[in-house]
């Protein structure tokens, strides 16, 4: 066979795979999709990477003609944040047509203790919750990773629990409307040392059936909290601070799916076998697909060797090979 | 494009005030992943060949305006973005010799969504605590 007619036959194949019939389309939509946080780049970026090099990153991690998921955090990756110039939006919907990126999940915060001594009331927290929605809705996101100010404090015995504010009822309440209308999904990030069985899940799921909040409010669970082995201890390395794992099982996830819109894919560490030695993907993996979940699963790398050389390049495309795999795209 | 050390050497110079070196500014990058409203911020402490400047000795401009460190304790509304780094004004008539020098900077700004710190402050170098940064520069005009 020449080159020339093998390309044209890979590239019938590849026509014939997209053609084929409805229901395998529909099979097929009904699987995780794969996706990049921009906080993988984070000692990279704005040193030796721009926002058009992160982007071509991502879509050299897609299969052929894909469209890979994004998550930026807004007050890292706006120039200008919170008013960004016609200019940095005029190149902001360019790149993301040029590289077929598709904006998911915007990371924002409520940052309660925006002034000293206090904690923002319930009107100011809507605010700083609102000006975020709307930009959001205005780059095209359509999820946000809605971090909310917590409360412990050391000695007391929910100190590892990261509990939220106390008002967060009132004004997540006060902004569903504002939500729905600009088709935004707020997700607090269920981080570890967080259970999925846990007094915080269970007043955010009464809170959600009872208000009704779906979609406009829901979950985003970072796999972190499946972290079932420990990370190797590194002289000098970051992210070095070793507490006790805490980790809840796999198939504590399954009943709070509905309400989660977002993942967070953590990862520590890949092997060159590109498998993930510390957090258990294949069983996550399949129990997502098992349950028919289609959200976005967004790479979020905490290794040791961000922005040692392309540590971080490196960790996130073996990833993706990884989850490739565990996804049947390889 | 930024330099990765937190200090940053381009911009490292004297400032004069009616013909007189009056100071110096550096720039410091905000390190991490994400930008702060200048209310969080809890006050840069700028130390130079083991010279430390005190709290009204050091301004800090962001977005092209300059405030006082107290000044700062109410911007709940301006934003201090991880890609423009703040210039610091230091306050030192005569300025600083031109050559090399040990420049140490404190920052510290508090951080919402982990716990509160210990009373009376975070440890510098602990966990959402105060960072030390450190460089060896050279000063050239």
């Amino acid at each position: 066979m020449t080159r020339k007619n093998f390309l044209q036959t890979v590239a019938g194949a590849a026509a014939g795979a997209a053609l084929s019939g409805p229901r395998q389309a529909a099979a097929a939509a009904r699987r995780p999709r794969r996706g990049v946080s921009l906080y993988c780049y984070t000692d990279n970026f704005g040193i030796d990477t721009s926002l058009e090099d992160c982007f071509a990153e991502i879509d050299d991690l897609a299969t052929e003609g894909q469209e890979m998921g994004l998550e930026i955090l807004a007050n890292g990756h706006i120039e200008g944040y919170p008013n960004p110039s016609d200019a940095w939006l005029k190149q902001w919907f360019d790149l993301l047509k040029k590289y077929r990126i598709r904006p998911v999940e915007y990371g924002h915060w409520v940052d309660s203790r925006l002034y000293k001594g206090s904690e923002l009331d319930t009107r100011q927290s809507y605010n700083m919750l609102v000006r975020d929605i709307r930009l959001a809705n205005r780059l095209g996101f359509t999820v946000g990773r809605t971090k909310l100010g917590v409360i412990d404090r050391p000695g007391t015995p929910t100190y590892d629990t990261l509990t939220p504010v106390t008002n967060w009822r009132e004004f997540i309440k006060m902004a569903l409307p504002v939500a729905e209308k600009h088709n935004f999904r707020m997700c607090p990030e269920i981080h570890a040392p967080t259970l999925l069985k846990s007094k915080m899940i269970d007043d955010y799921v009464t809170f959600i059936e009872k208000e009704k909040t779906t979609p406009w409010f829901g979950l985003n669970i970072d796999f972190g909290v499946f972290q079932n082995r420990p990370r190797a201890q590194r002289a000098g390395g970051r992210g070095g601070a070793q507490r006790p794992l805490q980790f809840s099982p796999v198939s504590d996830m399954v009943p709070l799916l509905p309400y989660v819109h977002a993942c967070h894919a953590k990862f520590f560490e890949m092997t060159d076998d590109c498998e993930d030695p510390l957090i258990p993907y294949k069983e996550i993996v399949d129990t997502l697909i098992k349950h028919n979940w289609d959200g976005y699963l967004l790479s979020e790398y905490e290794g040791t060797d961000r922005g040692v050389g392309s540590g971080s390049f490196d960790a996130v495309r073996k990833q993706h090979v990884m989850l490739k795999r565990l996804l049947g795209e390889a | 494009m930024l330099e990765r050390e937190v200090i940053q050497q381009r911009g490292f110079r004297n400032v004069h005030q009616g013909g007189k070196p009056a100071g110096f500014q550096v720039r410091f990058r905000l390190p991490g992943y994400r930008g702060i409203w200048l209310s969080m911020e809890e006050g840069f402490e700028v130390t130079v060949d083991g010279e430390k400047f005190s709290r009204d000795q050091v301004r800090v401009t962001v977005g092209g305006r300059s405030y006082t460190q107290d000044e700062m304790t109410k911007l709940g509304e301006i934003h201090w973005s991880t890609l423009e780094p703040a210039i610091l004004t230091v306050s030192k008539p005569g300025g600083l010799k031109l050559g090399v020098h040990d420049v140490e900077i404190l920052e510290y700004h508090r951080v919402s969504y982990i716990p509160y710190p210990p009373e009376g402050g975070a440890a510098p170098g602990s966990f959402g605590g105060p960072r030390i940064y450190k460089r060896r520069m050279v000063l050239v005009r």
